[in-house]
């Protein structure tokens, strides 16, 4: 098994996106921040892990982002009696929120299925050609008649969304694929339902 | 650690245009040291390419879908996730006559001159043939020869066959090395598309040459094992097949059910031990040393862990031609462990006389167990 800090990061941690996303969502009212405190925590995670590797990574995870909320919260940018009260109620539910600990390979082969079929028709021919046929951006782009700067492009596109459903589970970001951060979102508080 | 609102999607931008132009051609040192910058400004940076390259990488996995579809075809969406081979969607002009009936096997793709001869009755063709002393013999079909050459150049169907108590390795005309066990029999079809196996009789494990565009599939008894390039066995059992793989990932395809239903289509990674019949697929996920000790017959030995000895006996009988037979029921219950040679049926039954209440009748061609 690979025991480098990036192996040991996408096996123990990246595998709890979907459960960390759901519990970011719930945890703050402005969902268009959610990506960058999903990164934040991703940061503390790593930048600890690189000094030692915590025994317990999923609730070292868990651990962190809550800090990270509840520092943000006292900061005073968001005061809310009500997103405290969640956040004490969470502490019971994350581990309902995804029973899956780890995935078999049948299991990451059909999620990955699943973010394959969720990306858009250009970029999906792509991530095909590439991934499967195992053509390089050059062929790629011949057979379907595109230049190789618009390969790279849906490359770097595919790449995004894949990550962002295989990892998040499609938890985050269901609405908007690809503008989230800069939009500011207005109707953003209170608990989140799913679009 | 303050990155302001914007920042953190900015910066999972920037690490998916580094990786897509890692991905394109002509890449260089420098590329790659600009690249090393860039993630040494901030762990930020280094999170957001870790998690996107690490996404990629599982991404590579997605060939196992594209095993047996041809090259250029992109399947349509939502066929993975529903029951059903996806090659029935997206290859269209296989014949229907061809996948009609639980035949044993399915002929998928232009060729299938091979299982169109050998495939309706098994049992019966193996017992007509004489019985062969030699390990492997190659059959050719003068019949379809003619016509092969001209339509079929690079399938011409050959059939290896085992006695038992014989073992024999093989390399197949496409690089995969097959072991045949005790009284086995495979006929083996390589066609431009696909590299075809029919599975008649007993148990095979194959190495499989890595070959992406051109799928291995080993079928038998109406299911059929598809791999791109990996290890795996697959042996008949009296009411449908066994699959053991021990590296990469074989996709298990069965035949509609004897009330018409499509059976789902099964993904077996390393380590799985699957048992299909007509009733379903169950699979057993466990580490690949215990696959592989489902497999040590290649190496003369049979290995039993807590295993009734009616099960292990009748392993010792696929090995044997003389055969052991359990006198009474209170004997097939007991458990046993241990690694033994599979030829030598003397030795296991005076083991087992030694060490359990079993005593051993022997006559003429049977060994007969009693309890003692």
């Amino acid at each position: 098994m690979d025991d480098s800090l990036d192996a040991w990061f996408a096996r123990e941690i990246l595998v709890h996106e979907g459960a960390l996303v759901a519990f970011l969502q719930r945890a703050w009212p402005q969902r268009a921040e959610v990506h960058d405190l999903r990164q934040e925590t991703y940061v503390r995670v790593y930048e600890a892990a690189g000094k030692a590797r915590p025994a317990a990574p999923r609730a070292f995870l868990f651990a962190t982002a809550r800090h990270l909320v509840t520092d943000r919260l006292r900061r005073g940018r968001v005061v809310s009696i009500e997103t405290v009260g969640d956040l004490d109620a969470l502490n019971v539910l994350m581990d309902e929120m995804t029973p899956e600990r780890r995935l078999d390979a049948r299991q990451v082969l059909r999620r990955l299925a699943g973010a394959f079929d969720r990306l858009p028709d250009r970029c999906r021919e792509v991530v095909w050609l590439r991934r499967v046929e195992d053509l390089p951006q050059k062929e790629v782009a011949a057979r379907l008649g595109i230049s190789e700067k618009t390969v790279e492009k849906q490359v770097a596109k595919g790449v995004r969304l894949i990550a962002e459903h295989f990892y998040g589970n499609g938890t985050a970001r269901r609405a908007e694929p690809a503008r989230a951060a800069e939009a500011e979102d207005g109707n953003g508080h209170g608990r989140q339902h799913p679009d | 650690m303050g990155t302001d609102m914007a920042g953190s999607t900015r910066t999972e931008r920037e690490a998916a245009a580094w990786l897509a132009r890692r991905d394109a051609s002509g890449w260089t040192g420098r590329d790659q040291a600009r690249l090393d910058a860039w993630l040494g400004e901030s762990t930020a940076h280094r999170v957001a390419w870790v998690r996107l390259e690490a996404a990629w990488r599982e991404s590579g996995r997605l060939r196992a879908l594209g095993a047996g579809l041809p090259a250029g075809d992109i399947p349509a969406r939502g066929q993975w996730t529903r029951p059903g081979p996806p090659a029935d969607v997206a290859s269209g002009p296989a014949p229907p006559a061809a996948r009609a009936g639980s035949s044993g096997v399915a002929a998928r793709g232009p060729f299938d001159a091979g299982a169109l001869v050998f495939a309706p009755r098994p049992r019966e063709a193996a017992s007509r043939m004489p019985a062969f002393a030699a390990a492997a013999v190659v059959v050719v079909l003068a019949a379809s020869l003619a016509l092969g050459l001209r339509f079929y150049p690079a399938a011409q169907p050959v059939a290896y066959r085992t006695a038992v108590g014989d073992l024999e390795s093989m390399p197949l005309a496409d690089g995969t090395q097959a072991t045949l066990s005790s009284d086995s029999r495979i006929v083996v079809s390589l066609s431009r598309r696909e590299r075809h196996v029919d599975l008649q009789r007993g148990e095979a494990f194959f190495h499989a040459a890595k070959d992406p565009g051109r799928p291995f599939v080993v079928a038998a008894a109406g299911h059929r094992a598809v791999a791109v390039g990996t290890r795996f066995a697959v042996r008949r059992e009296s009411d449908g097949v066994r699959v053991v793989v021990t590296e990469g990932l074989v996709r298990l395809e069965s035949d509609p059910g004897p009330d018409g239903r499509r059976q789902p289509t099964t993904l077996l990674p390393a380590g799985s031990v699957a048992l299909a019949s007509d009733r379903g697929v169950v699979v057993r996920t466990d580490s690949v040393a215990q696959a592989e000790q489902l497999l040590s017959w290649r190496d003369g030995f049979l290995a039993f862990h807590d295993t009734p000895l009616a099960v292990a006996v009748a392993e010792f009988n696929r090995y044997n031609a003389r055969k052991i037979v359990i006198g009474d029921p209170s004997v097939a219950a007991m458990r046993i462990g241990g690694n033994f040679r599979w030829s030598n049926t003397e030795a296991f039954v005076r083991l087992l006389e030694q060490g359990f209440a079993v005593r051993a009748e022997r006559r003429g061609d049977e060994v007969v167990l009693h309890d003692r």
